[in-house]
């Protein structure tokens, strides 16, 4: 019983914060200034006379009051309408449809890679703490993640793809070689590469310091007594006892990670979300950044209670605190 | 009886960022197989960098200088990290002060115990087990089938030490370090734990260091008896000569601050002033300043041992042959 009013109160907030943000995205996007007519028509709007022209914002429905084109976006998209984009004329669905995958494949592959390589270099770092090669380690890792991603992006690009010509600058494959998967992992190597240098120190020192400060809590001196090395502590003990926190960490930096991959997508003109998004909010294209924005926010908002739910599930003391309340709670009623 | 375990002339010193403090400094001491020694001494004396450093678990900064800590025979300061790390919880095995946090809290209390089983022994999963639950019921836990799978937040604090002394026992070591156990217990679980170590040895022939700061404690458990003072034992002897027949001036202050249940003095006894600053050591005998028998050499060099009987041995000036003659001010009239 305690579980579906916890769910559902979860679901509760999950929709409130998707339907504040679409709002606060619907307003923005139409406050800014600039001419969504551009975007629909190009160049023809410099020909058309301010007739014209309302006539035009009337077929596209700007011109009515936002609140009610927002209830009118409401009710179309309850139809799972979304609107057309009023840059590539068709629907936002079909659009998006032909790109998100691009995105997830980079997106998913920066994320596994960070988490995984430092997991892997903050145990090392653990393991051999304040040796040179940690110290090494963590000089090199501030340096990489001090650099701003779009500038790493230019230097690689203009070392792998101008000076040595070994890798491609741009794009997700070679021309007409969508299904060529060489072409696709060469494609990937460069952004990967950016994505994976700005974001990995940022995680691994993360990691290292929470297993640094682990290693010296006091049950590590009964695994010691008990004859356990440093390596099988770290392993055994500590990190599970840093997963919580790490669990969290994950999913909290979806977005920060997204964000990267946004970046990175325009600056190697990688036909994904992210470009989407930049064309769409550069050009006024307003159906499209609502629902790139909103697909972003329900992301990033579930990824932020799952991670919730999850630390509750991991962490045994926490799963004890709510049943010893519920507990409470119940002899309360009782009495 | 030959010795099981010998401790000569070590000396640790931890390094800070004022300079060396001499933490231990000369101590040499042996233990045979069953036998219960005693360290006594106040806070703040080394008796328990003492015992980590028998085990080599001292925090970093802390490193032995000099001496040799023999073991059957072999000398554990010069073996590797790795024989080390054979060698605890096999041979030697400790318990400590504060049982609340020794224990990891995300690891069930049957699962920490299998793992001091396996780690040392080439059984299978189940026989392990079965080997702990043993150990369970040694410690006196009652239903240890169903506290196997519990965690560390379902024990109480005394049912933690009970799981944090069958850790210790689940190699069969031949020493146990014991230090301060009942410390942070309540009065009724104090008396427990001291039985129980006391069952465990007349089963098992386990030699046991037990570090105290109570006098009490010390006369119920032990046959020797070491008074530490200053990172020194300055008296050592077997309970019965440090008890009835104390000759060191440190000595003689812990027995009259005893409080005498049949005195109607107002105020307690105590030893005027405070223990030297182990960082800037004085010349001379660290105790002279605080001692009222202190003789003109006491300020100029440090006492030797002087052999007193064939176990009793203290160090002060006193015991010299040209010393003058002092009246102890105790006499022991039981605890």
């Amino acid at each position: 019983m305690n579980d579906v009013i916890y769910l559902g109160k979860k679901v509760i907030q999950f929709v409130l914060v998707i339907v504040l943000l679409s709002i606060i995205v619907f307003y923005m996007s139409r406050l800014s200034p600039g001419d969504p007519l551009m975007s629909y028509y190009g160049d023809g709007v410099e020909r058309m006379n301010t007739a014209q022209k309302l006539e035009a914002m009337d077929k596209l429905g700007l011109n009515a009051p936002i609140y009610k084109q927002y209830i009118d976006w409401l009710a179309n998209a309850a139809h799972g309408e979304y609107g057309i984009s009023y840059k590539y004329k068709q629907d936002v669905t079909v659009v998006i449809g032909d790109v998100y995958k691009n995105t997830i494949i980079l997106g998913g592959l920066a994320y596994t890679l960070n988490f995984l390589l430092a997991l892997l270099l903050g145990i090392f770092c653990t393991l051999h703490e304040d040796q040179t090669i940690d110290k090494i380690i963590c000089k090199v890792g501030v340096v990489t993640s001090c650099i701003p991603s779009f500038w790493v992006s230019l230097l690689l690009i203009l070392i792998f793809s101008i000076n040595l010509g070994i890798l491609p600058s741009s794009g997700a494959y070679a021309l007409g070689q969508s299904n060529n998967l060489t072409s696709r992992i060469g494609h990937l190597v460069l952004p990967l590469t950016v994505l994976v240098l700005s974001h990995l120190w940022y995680y691994t020192y993360m990691i290292r310091n929470k297993l640094v400060e682990e290693i010296r809590q006091d049950y590590v001196l009964l695994c010691k007594v008990k004859g356990l090395n440093k390596k099988q502590i770290v392993y055994k003990h500590c990190l599970r006892n840093i997963m919580p926190s790490y669990i969290t960490i994950m999913a909290i930096s979806v977005p920060h990670i997204l964000g990267g991959t946004y970046v990175v997508e325009k600056v190697f003109s990688y036909p994904g979300l992210g470009s989407l998004c930049f064309e769409s909010a550069k050009y006024h294209d307003y159906n499209m950044l609502l629902v790139l924005c909103l697909i972003t926010g329900i992301l990033v908002v579930f990824v932020n209670m799952l991670a919730q739910v999850i630390n509750d599930k991991i962490d045994p003391r926490m799963k004890h605190d709510r049943s010893e309340i519920d507990w409470n709670c119940n002899t309360a009623t009782s009495i | 009886m030959s010795n099981l375990l010998e401790v000569n002339h070590l000396a640790v010193s931890f390094s800070t960022e004022e300079g060396e403090v001499q933490v231990v400094r000369d101590v040499s001491f042996s233990l045979k197989k069953g036998e219960t020694l005693a360290i006594l001494g106040e806070s703040g004396c080394g008796k328990s960098v003492l015992c980590k450093s028998i085990l080599r678990i001292l925090p970093e900064n802390g490193s032995i200088k000099s001496g040799e800590v023999i073991l059957n025979g072999e000398n554990m300061t010069k073996l590797s990290p790795k024989s080390m790390d054979r060698v605890r919880g096999k041979e030697i095995s400790m318990i400590f002060q504060d049982p609340m946090t020794l224990l990891n809290p995300t690891i069930t209390i049957g699962k920490q115990i299998m793992e001091a089983v396996l780690i040392h022994q080439k059984i299978s999963k189940s026989a392990a087990k079965k080997k702990s639950i043993e150990l369970m019921e040694l410690v006196g836990l009652d239903d240890a089938e169903n506290r196997h799978a519990q965690y560390p937040h379902h024990f109480s604090g005394g049912m933690r030490q009970r799981s944090v002394i069958a850790i210790a026992l689940a190699c069969n070591p031949k020493v146990l370090i014991a230090d301060e156990p009942t410390t942070a217990l309540d009065v009724t679980i104090q008396a427990q734990i001291l039985e129980l170590i006391q069952e465990i040895q007349a089963k098992t022939g386990i030699s046991i260091i037990f570090i105290t700061h109570d006098l009490g404690v010390a006369a119920q458990l032990a046959q020797r008896i070491a008074v530490m003072y200053a990172g020194k034992i300055v008296e050592i002897g077997t309970a019965q000569d440090i008890f009835y027949d104390p000759r060191h001036p440190y000595t003689w202050g812990l027995m009259s601050s005893l409080p005498k249940i049949d005195s109607d003095e107002g105020l307690l006894n105590c030893i005027s002033g405070m223990p030297p600053n182990l960082l800037h050591l004085p010349r001379g005998d660290a105790f002279a300043q605080r001692n009222k028998y202190a003789l003109k050499i006491d300020y100029l060099a440090e006492p030797p041992m002087f052999k007193i009987s064939a176990t009793h041995s203290a160090a002060t000036w006193l015991l010299h042959q040209d010393a003058p003659k002092v009246q102890p001010p105790v006499r022991f009239q039981g605890l």
